[in-house]
């Protein structure tokens, strides 16, 4: 089971934007998208999430053309994390993190609501927020608040067996370092129970230390997929990033100047 | 039935056990306003007196006739633009959102208007009378949400204020409608337009009040089912559809609830300013901002703050009567000032 980019375009306003970019998200593995600014990493997440559609290629979730997936459907399956807006009204925190309870029409999974909060809020370490008004939190705490929310749409009692999936557009933004690592911790553990990840990153240490494969981007193409140590490659990434980069093995250390 | 059954367990939810409570205390507030509105009047009627029967055929007729349609159309007229404001502020992600100040309700005048004073040359007697006028400022009210739905790129969010600039505009633009239109009507059809700039629940009858029950219980009816979308799209559109909401539905769903509620108000009531824009901000001050809560809260104390505006209305400087909509107006530019204030400070 996966979630397929199979050799998808995207072109916008008659620029391309993605060419010819082919990627599979398995469960139970995080890959993890790097590359420079415009490299295509962001569309690359909304296309796979279902926001845009490719100009060519096809998208497909475990094997459905994505379709013929109805958003419904979409929501049970995936969920997406990408930038923040501004909340209007008042909401509680509590409020904002049960937004990501995809409503199923059937009683015994409605019964687990309370549960599966609970679950989430402990998982998360927000348990100390969810009495606040969501707009008076930092902008990291938001952060966390919307991560909360993103797995609670993915939260499954312990029996089931659904494919489920988790794309992160830079998760770790506003993030000290405490939080950070926690964060990647939390999808860490997610993954291992079988989750596939996709997670866009600018910190290429962090790619190199939670990702099972790497993904990198230059212009809209794919420079290179595979393991961090193949992909974190002294050569490669000064070349595509412009600046002089050492990578150092075992452990797998990047420098930049 | 078991779909039924699991949207009200659904439902449950996204509303707490606190709030359920407060909206039942909204009902039974709105039912107390409303006795008391159909005793309440130049001509006061006591409750013993109707348990009793003992009532004269003259007090009969005032309360059967004029009072209670007049209480059941504030009622109806209250809870249709307090919804549709809630519905609207929500949909925008805007809090100054309000069928009025955007240009909604000046577009139904428009639309009813049209229909008072062209219409009057060629339709009259016709069948669907009581159906036209309400139909000619749904028509308006459609028109201006169209609008609004362009100038904003699809309700796109773009800022506090830009929506009050537009709705000055359609204001205007409807103003300038309305003015040509009485300037060219004749002398009966200019009495029943007066009364559209300030609002007033007098003088309507059963056959005019019916198909504005049935149009506004549809269209709150409609709304009330997308309230969990509502919620949902405060995170911004692309959350929301990848939620699972179908944004586009849910944006022509709101539009045409409103237009409907508000255009079958406005054709009977005139225009009544700021009812939609305080109302669900008095509603989200008592108990929350989740719109399970909100929607029918604000139904219900839109209800019960118009029959009390129009009972004050009609009771305060007797036998004359003050323009309901200058009462509203009076709370509600007051708060509208104070809420933009607070939006400026955060």
């Amino acid at each position: 089971m996966s979630i397929n980019a199979d050799s998808i375009s995207i072109d916008l306003n008659g620029r391309s934007i993605l060419n010819d970019v082919s990627i599979k998200i398995h469960q139970g593995e995080i890959l993890s998208v790097i590359g420079p600014n415009g490299a295509g990493k962001s569309t690359l997440l909304k296309s796979l999430a279902g926001d845009i559609k490719p100009t060519s290629g096809a998208i497909h979730y475990d094997n459905k053309d994505i379709s013929d997936v109805n958003i419904q459907e979409r929501a049970f399956t995936r969920s997406v994390m990408s930038q923040l807006q501004a909340i209007a009204f008042d909401f509680s925190v509590k409020e904002i993190i049960e937004m990501g309870w995809v409503d199923r029409g059937e009683s015994t999974y409605a019964n687990e609501f309370e549960n599966a909060v609970m679950d989430v809020v402990t998982k998360c370490g927000v348990k100390d927020l969810i009495r606040r008004n969501f707009n008076t939190l930092s902008g990291g705490e938001q952060r966390r608040i919307h991560f909360a929310r993103t797995l609670l749409q993915l939260w499954r009692p312990s029996d089931s067996s659904d494919p489920k999936y988790l794309l992160l557009d830079e998760p770790t933004a506003n993030l000290d370092i405490t939080y950070e690592v926690k964060l990647l911790n939390i999808v860490k553990e997610a993954a291992n129970d079988g989750t596939g990840v996709m997670l866009v990153l600018h910190d290429l240490n962090l790619a190199a230390k939670f990702s099972d494969k790497i993904v990198l981007l230059d212009r809209g193409g794919v420079v290179k997929i595979g393991t961090p140590s193949e992909v974190l490659n002294s050569k490669i990434l000064s070349k595509i990033y412009d600046i002089e980069i050492k990578v150092q093995e075992d452990p797998l250390f990047i420098t930049y100047y | 039935m078991n779909k039924a059954l699991n949207l009200i367990n659904l439902n449950k939810l996204h509303i707490s056990s606190k709030q359920l409570f407060k909206l039942n205390v909204f009902v039974i507030l709105c039912a107390i306003c409303f006795l008391l509105a159909c005793v309440n009047g130049s001509i006061a009627i006591n409750f013993t007196d109707i348990y009793s029967g003992e009532i004269s055929d003259l007090t009969k007729i005032v309360l059967l006739e004029i009072r209670l349609p007049r209480v059941i159309l504030a009622a109806l007229v209250g809870a249709s633009l307090g919804i549709s404001g809630a519905a609207l502020q929500g949909l925008f992600r805007n809090p100054l959102a309000d069928p009025g100040l955007i240009g909604v309700s000046a577009g139904a005048a428009l639309g009813a208007t049209l229909v008072i004073v062209l219409g009057s040359n060629f339709l009259s007697g016709f069948m669907l009378g009581s159906f036209l006028l309400p139909l000619g400022a749904i028509s308006g009210a459609i028109l201006v949400i169209m609008m609004l739905y362009m100038l904003t790129k699809g309700f796109g969010y773009q800022g506090v204020t830009y929506m009050l600039l537009v709705g000055i505009a359609v204001n205007a633009i409807a103003g300038v409608g309305i003015g040509i239109l009485t300037f060219i009507s004749t002398d009966s059809e200019l009495r029943g337009l007066t009364f559209w700039t300030m609002g007033s629940f007098g003088g309507v009858t059963w056959p005019l009040l019916i198909p504005a029950i049935i149009i506004i219980l549809i269209s709150v009816a409609s709304m009330m089912t997308v309230s969990r979308n509502l919620d949902l799209i405060q995170l911004g559109e692309p959350e929301a559809y990848r939620l699972g909401v179908d944004v586009k539905k849910l944006k022509y769903k709101i539009i045409i609830s409103c237009a409907a509620a508000v255009g079958a108000s406005v054709s009977l009531s005139g225009m009544i300013g700021f009812v939609g824009l305080v109302v669900p901000h008095l509603v989200r001050l008592f108990g929350g901002v989740n719109h399970n809560y909100l929607l029918p809260g604000s139904a219900f104390i839109g209800a019960a703050l118009m029959i009390t505006a129009d009972m004050v209305a009609r009771t305060m400087i007797q036998p004359a009567e003050l323009p309901v909509g200058l009462i509203t107006s009076a709370i509600g530019s007051p708060f509208f000032l104070w809420l933009i204030f607070r939006i400026k400070r955060s």
